[in-house]
């Protein structure tokens, strides 16, 4: 999963950038408030962890913009803001979530694990479409009660295609919520990852829209 | 002497305005009562001692007629209920000829008094009978009048005490010389009747005065209204509140009250909003770091490739240390704010920054900086040593931190025109002006700066500065092209 890191703090953002990624995160970090703007509106992120005392735009506002904007993510808000009002006034400018530093990382990474999936529309913990079940705490994946051995990368496919079964993702959608800022992106990395994939999990799980892109339907197909 | 009147008021608005307004009226009342009296005194003094003479008069004219006639008895009919208050008497020839019922056997005035009594006259109304009774040889009328009569004589107004009671008197002289009228009027009579006039006066006062009492108090009440309004509205009040407080209809002269009031409570919501906020941004400074050393320290243990556990625990311990000088900073921000002044002294300012650079040119060696210092000798201020070594490490310590390395940083200390100045000048990237501007707003720091400062030091450097009564003036270097601060003191 894919997510936006805003702290402008240098110790504390390197921290939760290594925290997040040791969790199976994607983590791309800015420092100020209109980087974090921009790139909310522009990315499409699993989450995001906004620090409200950013620099150039203040994390209020940044939320209060992209919400307005229209943009849905889960943002978890993380501050040292921790009076009664501030918690109020951030759940109610468009917060999912608001925790008060400092904080531990694996509740950090649970927290955003929630919010990702019941973005969804998944209350459970464990994520299931027809026989698949992924957990995303654990990284583990079942198809019909058998363990699947699945690498970081087709992990990550996986869990973004389950979390929006029944919708079509490109393959650009796909290669977003794959890589963060710096890595390198093979030009056919998708395609490789859903043919392991497919390999592993069987080949009609995940459907070809040809000129589109890829599906994994809620039912299998009778 | 309001001082000594004060203590003794009603301790309510409403008790003092009743008091003083009833005091007056009654004064007011009194007074015009006692005016009456004298005048109506004197009015009714002149009428009826002009009947007195009158009387007198008559009575001279009629017995000139029948005093061959051996008239002792008293024979005036009583005809008024008044009569035993008026008396009279004619002598002729020594004898008494004839009396009132109620008059004495003896003369009213006697000889003795009538002779060294000189007589009660009025300026205004002097009778034929004196005026013939003078001697031919006085020229002045006027003067003649005054004088005591010869023995035996002694005629005009007298008071006189017989039948238990004070009498006015008039004595006249018939043209002959043997026949003497004496009449005679209680003076009670002229203090029944004045005081039957100023009773008069006084009984609707009386009867008034508790109405105007009531019409007072009623109107006192009605005015003080706003009064109690503001009263109840202040102890109705949360006393967190500070919104401004509101009386209707307030009257002009509570205005000022009110307006001084509101002022105070727009000055204790600044104060507290500037706590509030800085409760908030320390808060956030210090929280930041811990939560950076938590954050590393659970990366630390979780990593499993080596370098990246280093890089981790280097990191924890780098925010340890943020976390340290952080903590200093609030403590020495905090005994500042504190305001006990410590004791100053006279202090060498070159010796002292010599230490200072001393202390800190290691750090700038392993940053590959360069750090010098020029001194003049002799440049003495008063201070505080130790709050001035605070002041010279916190700018040595921003120029280091701010510069990059193979930057040149120069300490100047020197003397001119009756001031010490201290000069750190840097060869950073400097500040634009709004960032200067705002220096020194606790917990501001530069962005972009990669520093994690807490914008604390500025906040101390200014404050120690002006506890010390030297100013800063931060501007562009012009040797050095980053930041220099010039503190300057007046020379001790």
């Amino acid at each position: 999963m894919r997510i936006l890191l805003a702290e402008d703090d240098t110790l504390l953002g390197d921290g939760l950038r290594a925290g997040l990624r040791l969790a199976g995160f994607q983590v791309d970090w800015v420092h100020d408030g209109l980087a974090a703007e921009r790139e909310l509106r522009a990315q499409p992120y699993a989450a995001a962890v906004l620090d409200l005392g950013l620099p150039l735009m203040d994390g209020l506002d940044v939320l209060a913009s992209v919400r307005r904007a229209g943009v849905t993510l889960p943002v978890l808000v993380l501050t040292a803001r921790d009076a009664v009002p501030d918690r109020i006034k951030g759940l109610d400018t468009g917060a999912d979530d608001y925790v008060v530093k400092p904080v531990d990382l694996d509740e950090l990474a649970a927290r955003l694990r929630a919010l990702v999936r019941r973005a969804h529309g998944q209350p459970q913990e464990v994520l299931q479409v027809q026989d698949v079940q992924l957990d995303p705490a654990a990284r583990t994946v079942q198809r019909a009660g058998q363990p699947v051995a699945l690498s970081t990368r087709e992990f990550d496919l996986l869990q973004a295609l389950v979390l929006n079964a029944g919708r079509v993702l490109s393959r650009e959608q796909l290669e977003q919520h794959l890589y963060s800022w710096g890595q390198e992106v093979d030009s056919n990395a998708v395609e490789v990852h859903i043919h392991h994939l497919r390999k592993k999990l069987g080949a009609a799980l995940i459907q070809t829209v040809r000129g589109v892109g890829y599906l994994l339907p809620r039912k299998s197909p009778a | 002497m309001p001082g000594r009147l004060l203590p003794r008021l009603p301790r309510s608005l409403q008790g003092r305005l009743l008091a003083g307004l009833l005091g007056t009226v009654v004064a007011v009342w009194l007074a015009a009562a006692a005016a009456t009296w004298l005048d109506m005194r004197h009015e009714l003094d002149e009428l009826l001692d002009s009947h007195l003479a009158q009387a007198a008069a008559l009575l001279v004219v009629q017995t000139a007629g029948d005093i061959g006639e051996d008239a002792r008895t008293p024979d005036a009919p009583q005809l008024h209920r008044y009569g035993p208050r008026v008396a009279f008497q004619v002598w002729h020839e020594g004898r008494l000829a004839r009396r009132s019922a109620n008059a004495p056997d003896a003369p009213m005035v006697t000889a003795a008094a009538l002779a060294s009594a000189r007589p009660e006259r009025d300026d205004d109304h002097s009778h034929d009978q004196d005026d013939k009774a003078r001697r031919s040889d006085h020229k002045d009328p006027d003067h003649a009048e005054r004088r005591p009569a010869p023995a035996g004589v002694g005629l005009g107004f007298h008071t006189a005490r017989f039948n238990g009671a004070d009498w006015r008197v008039f004595v006249a002289r018939g043209a002959e010389q043997d026949v003497r009228v004496y009449v005679g009027e209680q003076q009670d009579t002229r203090d029944d009747i004045l005081l039957a006039l100023v009773r008069g006066m006084l009984w609707p006062m009386a009867l008034a005065l508790p109405l105007l009492a009531l019409a007072i108090w009623w109107a006192v009440r009605r005015g003080t209204v706003p009064l109690r309004l503001l009263g109840r509205t202040l102890a109705a009040r949360d006393p967190q509140a500070l919104a401004p407080v509101l009386v209707p209809g307030a009257p002009a002269e509570m205005q000022p009250m009110l307006d001084a009031l509101n002022r105070l409570f727009d000055r204790i919501t600044a104060m507290v909003a500037a706590e509030r906020r800085f409760t908030a941004d320390a808060a956030h400074e210090l929280r930041t770091p811990i939560a950076a050393i938590r954050t590393q320290a659970q990366v630390a243990l979780a990593q499993t490739d080596a370098s990246a556990r280093d890089h981790a625990l280097r990191a924890t311990l780098a925010g340890c240390d943020r976390a340290t000088r952080l903590v200093d900073q609030l403590l020495t921000l905090s005994r500042l704010e504190a305001g006990a002044a410590p004791a100053s002294a006279q202090l060498d300012l070159g010796a002292l920054a010599r230490r200072v650079v001393a202390e800190l040119a290691p750090r700038a060696i392993d940053q590959g900086q360069t750090l010098g210092l020029d001194a003049a000798a002799g440049c003495m201020v008063h201070g505080n040593d130790t709050l001035v070594a605070v002041l010279l490490r916190n700018l040595v310590d921003n120029a280091l931190r701010y510069s990059p390395a193979g930057a040149e940083l120069r300490v100047v200390v020197a003397r001119g025109d009756g001031q010490v100045r201290l000069q750190v000048d840097d060869g950073g990237p400097g500040l634009v002006e709004a960032d200067l501007a705002r220096l020194g707003e606790r917990f501001f720091r530069v962005l972009g700066s990669g520093q994690d400062g807490s914008g604390l030091g500025w906040s101390i450097v200014r404050r120690i500065a002006a506890a010390q009564g030297a100013t800063v003036v931060v501007a562009r270097s012009a040797t050095l092209g980053g930041l220099a601060v010039t503190v300057q003191w007046p020379a001790a």
